[in-house]
């Protein structure tokens, strides 16, 4: 089950990554007739995001112990002293931009301009957080196997 | 706007919320005991503060929200959390 958990955090977090891309090149382009889909997927961009905090929230707080000492035992600890503890705590800086994005996406962004260059920007940080926390997540997990790997058999 | 300004100034007090937690033990005590989990009572409270920041911003100028162009809240937005993650790496690599 909790491997189930540690997916879907996976998979909610990119399907907001692309969510979110797909909204800045919406955006960029943003005229009258795709501003619903612009409105759309910033929503979904929010909920995706939303699913796979609580995802990962619930893992790390039932779950992540194990790991942890798993972790701190091998020859990756940074991957919990640094790599884990930074990212639990940039995530929500990022839950708060994913939240404000569809917030700053109800504006007329056919007719705005500065308000495009708004959600751009707010866009553009989600994406790039969203990457840092999947490459985080991605050393935090090689940090469990390398430690595991390298126990005596 | 109102949102916009608050998630801002949240995201710097939650650089400076982990820095008051690693560095004080009353504080990270008191941030377990609360929900039982330091990092539940971390968000809750970042949570709680967005919103009540918004709120309240959004009752400026008689509930019109703050006054600015769009494109400074744009810049805010930006250095707000730029500034905070960098402070949160940082922490981590230079004072942890």
């Amino acid at each position: 089950m909790k491997e189930i958990v540690l997916l879907g955090h996976v998979l909610f977090g990119v399907s907001c990554l692309l969510a979110t891309v797909w909204l800045f090149v919406d955006v960029l382009n943003a005229h009258e007739g795709n501003l619903a889909r612009v409105r759309w997927l910033s929503r979904a961009a929010a909920v995706f995001f939303w699913l796979g905090f609580l995802a990962g929230g619930y893992w790390y707080v039932v779950d992540y112990k194990a790991d942890k000492e798993v972790i701190l035992k091998g020859p990756w600890p940074f991957a919990h002293n640094y790599f884990m503890e930074t990212k639990e705590h940039f995530v929500i800086t990022l839950l708060l931009l994913a939240t404000y994005l569809p917030i700053a996406a109800s504006n007329n962004l056919a007719l705005n301009k500065e308000a495009r260059r708004l959600v751009l920007c707010v866009a553009a940080l989600v994406a790039v957080l969203a990457l840092m926390a999947e490459g985080h997540g991605a050393i935090i997990s090689m940090g469990v196997k390398v430690a595991l790997l390298a126990k005596p058999h | 706007m109102a949102f916009g300004l608050s998630l801002a100034l949240c995201a710097l007090l939650n650089a400076l919320l982990v820095i008051a937690k690693e560095r004080s033990k009353a504080v990270a005590d008191w941030m377990q005991r609360i929900t039982g989990h330091h990092w539940i009572t971390h968000v809750a409270v970042v949570l709680i503060l967005f919103a009540i920041l918004g709120w309240c911003f959004a009752r400026m100028n008689s509930g019109q929200g703050p006054k600015m162009p769009v494109h400074r809240l744009t810049g805010i937005v930006f250095s707000g959390v730029v500034a905070g993650v960098l402070i949160v790496l940082g922490f981590y690599v230079f004072a942890d």
